[in-house]
């Protein structure tokens, strides 16, 4: 079975962690993004993923190799010259996803976590026999977003609706749909939006299905939403008693530490902390609500929370760093800063106090 | 026939990565040092001015970029100039003056008489022949070129003081909190070979101090806390300071601009003073129109000659237009530098502003600034790949590569 992932481009909007790694491959819950994809596509018998990008960045290939081995799944690249939307990609990749055998192919939006109930979603594919199959979450702010209005018994869709004014429903598309390979055929080569153009016509025949997504959703393409979506994450590993969260008397909540990680004395640490591989916590130490990336050092005493803290950079002693404040790569926090939503850009020391959120460039 | 004694040299400190974060976006994608001003790259107005001095032998850069980032360059300019240009890249920091040590024997090489030591980032008329005659009158082991500035920014600089008549450097202080003098040195010097043993000492003494048992604890932390790692010497505090009124160093004043390149604002302010020179010395190298066959020139402009301006745009003052870039018809220019590749649009305005390659600007939108120099915002920079589109204005802010904006800005840093 063959699956698409659509990756997209430079990822600005998780600048400044994108100006050291593509985005695919920045961490999330210690796992770099596009891998959490990568593998619930694989656990269910997917062959072959293609990534739809626009711009390659200089060893993304090596990584890629990498996983592939590791994983023992074709990963190949479908590059964009010109933008072709959210529907082109595919038309672009067809000779990828179209193998003769009439199998529908899955498609992912690379930004989006959820738990991925993949196989559910096959099965319900296969029930109500349409075109196209697509996953819909509910959220409590739908006019931010695209609609999705269904008939709620068999879930057929009848329309989709831009940010609507007025309450039409509150199911968005989540990102993840299934495809028979006919879909194909209705995508032409150039700029399409597959919810303005490709979906509304399959809806018109009665042949697109939406399903409610089990679970959490989130968009992690931006930093606000990263942090939200961590704690849905790891939430889901509570709910299915995954071994992986850290306990102990210095643990509260939910919270993840990588095997190499070390952690001193006195600390206090959670809820909804990520510590990445490689990373030294000293002694008295307080994380919540926090991504501490790979090969990160945060000093004695220090406190930090509600905030990324890109690969191999410091916190000083006693600092305090809070509020939606990202730290690029290998930027240093010197003892006793306080940083109120500093936006950090790589290989900056930062030696007096940020008050108000601010760019460090 | 040339006396072997006579060959000079000149060592350009061109820094490295850590020092660019002021200048990004741009330096994301160049060196600091590649930055284009007047035209050309900023390293180059040294080195042309360099080619003035008679019998030059070589020209170092000496830096902690990758070599690869300046391989194409020095082999183009080598070219150009038809004199020896090297890279060499230091492995960690030695300080300004043990820069100059540790490349000791490719810098001895030719057995030079004087040796230059110029910054790449200071802005100036490099009057390199002078300070040369200059140096060989007073006799010392170096020359130090410097300037009078007003009493306020005095003490960004080194402040020193010199003998009005004799003009030897009598007093040297880095940064003073009180006012010293209105002298400060320009970052430009002539050495002879002296300076090696000048720096050498300065070692000497280093290993002594960390040899020295018989230490109170409180001389211990006054050494802790003035002195720097070993094997780090800097010009400014270790020889210049020490040396002064010794009869070692001496002044030559300049009465020309000098500025030090310290922001993309500056640059620009740069760009302006290099222009006003090519006025001078190569009119040739400025652009003229009138409207008729070419676009209307005002003050000082330069054009890459790969580059298509419509006759009924209006360009400058204070412009350098780069390769292969397009001017529609209308557009208005002031003050700006425009990188390779860029196309502006129909009737669009661009102010006080710095235009990364290959970016592109709509019609009718506006890329301004206060021209401010001083502020954090007060130039507006595009990043490499920028999209403005039609109609929209963008005001002292800053654009990360590869955005596109389609709603205006104003103060403000777009990731």
């Amino acid at each position: 079975m063959k699956a698409l992932i659509l990756v997209g481009g430079f990822g600005t909007r998780l600048r400044p962690l994108t100006l050291s790694y593509p985005k695919p491959l920045v961490d999330f819950a210690n796992k770099p993004m596009i891998l959490h994809q990568i593998e619930a596509l694989e656990a269910i018998g997917v062959t072959e993923v293609v990534l739809a990008i626009s711009y390659q960045p200089e060893g993304m290939l090596n990584f890629l190799k990498e996983f592939e081995k590791k994983l023992g799944i074709k990963i190949t690249c479908s590059q964009e010259t010109e933008p072709l939307g959210t529907a082109g990609p595919l038309a672009l990749a067809r000779d990828y996803l179209v193998d003769g055998s009439g199998e529908p192919f899955f498609v992912l939006n690379s930004d989006v976590i959820s738990e991925y109930p993949l196989k559910q979603m096959i099965e319900f594919h296969k029930s109500h026999g349409g075109e196209a199959s697509i996953m819909v979450t509910k959220v409590d702010e739908p006019s931010k977003y695209g609609v999705v209005v269904l008939e709620e018994s068999t879930g057929q869709v009848e329309r989709f609706v831009e940010k609507p004014k007025l309450f039409v429903g509150n199911k968005i598309n989540a990102g993840i749909y299934l495809l028979d390979p006919s879909v194909l055929d209705r995508i032409e080569l150039r700029p399409t939006s597959i919810e303005k153009e490709v979906f509304p016509k399959i809806a018109k025949e009665k042949k697109l299905y939406a399903m409610v997504l089990p679970g959490f959703w989130m968009d992690i393409g931006q930093p606000r939403d990263y942090i939200t979506g961590l704690r849905l994450y790891l939430d889901s590993l509570k709910k299915k008693s995954s071994p992986k969260l850290a306990f102990g008397p210095h643990i509260i909540g939910n919270v993840l530490v990588d095997e190499s990680a070390t952690i001193g004395e006195g600390c206090l640490i959670g809820p909804d902390v990520a510590i990445g591989p490689g990373c030294v916590v000293e002694s008295g130490v307080r994380l919540s609500r926090c991504t501490v990336m790979r090969g990160v050092r945060i000093k004695k005493h220090a406190c930090v929370s509600s905030s990324i803290i890109g690969w191999h950079s410091t916190v000083g002693q006693w600092a305090r760093v809070e509020n939606m404040t990202i730290l690029g790569e290998d930027v240093h926090v010197g003892d006793e800063i306080y940083t109120n939503g500093g936006v950090v850009l790589p290989h900056k020391e930062i030696k007096s106090s940020i008050l108000k959120p601010e760019i460090v460039m | 026939m040339e006396s072997l004694e006579e060959k000079v040299v000149a060592v350009i400190i061109v820094g490295g990565p850590a020092e660019g974060t002021r200048f990004r976006p741009l330096s994301f994608n160049t060196p600091k040092p590649l930055l284009p001003l007047a035209g050309r790259p900023m390293v180059h107005h040294p080195i042309s001015a360099c080619k003035k001095i008679p019998n030059l032998a070589q020209i170092f850069l000496i830096g902690f970029y990758e070599g690869k980032e300046f391989a194409l360059y020095v082999s183009s300019i080598s070219n150009e100039l038809q004199v020896p240009v090297r890279y060499l890249k230091e492995d960690k920091p030695h300080g300004s003056a043990g820069s100059l040590y540790y490349f000791q024997d490719q810098i001895m090489e030719d057995s030079p008489s004087h040796i230059f030591l110029l910054n790449c980032d200071v802005c100036c008329n490099f009057p390199l022949p002078n300070m040369l005659d200059a140096q060989k009158r007073y006799g010392g082991m170096g020359t130090l070129l410097v300037i009078k500035v007003s009493a306020e920014s005095a003490n960004q600089f080194g402040e020193l003081v010199a003998d009005p008549i004799t003009k030897e450097l009598l007093h040297y202080t880095e940064k003073p909190e009180t006012f010293v003098s209105d002298l400060i040195n320009c970052g430009v010097y002539i050495f002879t070979p002296k300076i090696f043993d000048a720096i050498e000492d300065v070692y000497m003494r280093q290993e002594d101090r960390a040899n020295v048992h018989h230490v109170t604890s409180f001389e211990a932390l006054q050494i802790t806390a003035r002195s720097p790692p070993t094997d780090f010497v800097r010009l400014d505090q270790d020889i210049l300071s020490p040396l002064a009124g010794k009869r070692q160093l001496y002044t030559y004043e300049t009465m020309d601009f000098w500025e030090q390149i310290k922001t993309p604002g500056i640059s620009i302010k740069c760009s302006a003073l290099y222009l006003a020179q090519f006025r001078i010395a190569s009119p040739d190298l400025l652009a003229k129109g009138d409207g008729t066959k070419n676009a209307t020139v005002v003050g000082d402009v330069c054009i890459h000659p790969s580059a298509k301006v419509h006759p009924t745009a209006k360009i400058g003052p204070n412009v350098s237009i780069s390769a292969n870039v397009r001017v529609s018809p209308g557009v208005r220019l002031i003050n700006c530098i425009i990188l390779d590749d860029v196309e502006i649009d129909e009737n669009a305005v661009v102010m006080h502003s710095i235009v990364g390659w290959k970016s592109s600007i709509g019609k009718w939108s506006r890329v301004q600034a206060d021209g401010d120099y001083n502020k954090k915002l007060g130039i507006t920079i595009l990043g490499e790949a920028v999209t403005v589109e039609d109609e929209v204005v963008v005001i002292n802010s800053i654009v990360l590569p590869n955005k596109s904006l389609n709603e205006s800005v104003q103060d403000e840093i777009i990731l």
